[in-house]
């Protein structure tokens, strides 16, 4: 996952240096990660999009959230709290002029004022999901989140606000501004990319970019 | 939330959509598949951790909740086991 623009860089919370991943130069996007295993399912997808509005003119910022990636610190130590300052803290080192959102990412989306999400997701829904998957397989899945980050989770929906776009897939029936047509990429047990879904969202996040004045 | 479907054909749709899209399978494997066609164990892309994976998004889409004591074997073994679950749940 190398190429031109390609940069990781460090971001400041909870009294801690986290990583980011950023690429390009331009006006800057914080991309707020999908939640647990949902995030390495989307990996691809979510680079594919950020090089591509990397070629549009963009900065994308996607950040480890603590606790996870090349994050130092332990998943079973953090809070949802410290999530929820995480992506604040890395929307500021960004200097982000807009989020944009995958699934669980739009739970902590709010530090943006203007959010483009992609088929996001409620809390409580992600929490079922994920005490599901450890009932599925023993160990839980791999994951050992803290009761403290899950109830947070649980409790959580994305946040209302004035400036949001909201694109879903064409097989979800919730509402959106659009629908595109593609895989639920973050329910394959084997992670895969869809180019053709990552160069819609980019497009669709460069236009409204920059209909709304945000570069 | 969404609404709960009224239509069994529409459920049927929407099984074989989540099984395309949750397992990967080709179109026309999905579209093939009859009550008998059997699933949990008999598809290699089956596995459990995408039971999980397939029960929330059947969740998601039919709008509706399913109770981890109604999941088992008996359940999951087929596309018409699974597919009266789902339509049982939706319908109701």
């Amino acid at each position: 996952m190398s190429g031109p623009g390609l940069a990781y860089v460090r971001y400041r919370t909870g009294g801690r240096d986290e990583w980011a991943m950023r690429i390009g130069e331009g006006p800057a996007l914080l991309f707020v990660p999908p939640l647990f295993e949902e995030l390495n399912r989307t990996r691809a997808l979510l680079a594919a999009t950020m090089r591509a509005l990397a070629a549009a003119g963009f900065g994308c910022w996607l950040p480890d959230l603590p606790g996870t990636g090349e994050s130092g610190r332990a998943l079973e130590d953090v809070s949802w709290q410290d999530w929820r300052e995480a992506a604040a803290a890395a929307f500021d080192s960004a200097r982000a002029v807009a989020s944009v959102a995958l699934r669980g990412g739009a739970l902590l989306d709010d530090p943006a004022p203007a959010r483009w999400r992609f088929a996001p997701a409620s809390g409580a829904s992600l929490a079922r999901d994920l005490a599901r998957a450890g009932l599925m397989t023993e160990g839980g899945g791999g994951y050992r989140p803290s009761e403290r980050l899950l109830a947070g989770m649980d409790a959580a929906e994305p946040a209302p606000g004035t400036t949001v776009r909201t694109l879903r897939l064409a097989t979800d029936r919730a509402e959106a501004d659009l629908k595109l047509e593609g895989p639920p990429l973050w329910r394959r047990a084997e992670p895969q990319n869809s180019h053709e879904l990552a160069e819609a969202m980019a497009s669709d996040i460069s236009q409204w970019a920059r209909q709304c004045g945000l570069c | 939330m969404t609404a709960a479907y009224d239509d069994e054909q529409e459920v049927d749709a929407t099984l074989r959509a989540v099984l395309r899209d949750v397992l990967g399978l080709p179109q026309a494997q999905v579209a093939a598949m009859d009550e008998s066609s059997p699933l949990f164990g008999a598809l290699p892309e089956f596995d459990s951790m995408a039971v999980a994976g397939l029960l929330t998004e059947l969740e998601e889409r039919l709008g509706i909740l399913i109770e981890d004591h109604e999941v088992d074997a008996d359940m999951l073994e087929s596309f018409g086991s699974l597919l009266t679950f789902a339509r049982a749940k939706a319908l109701q």
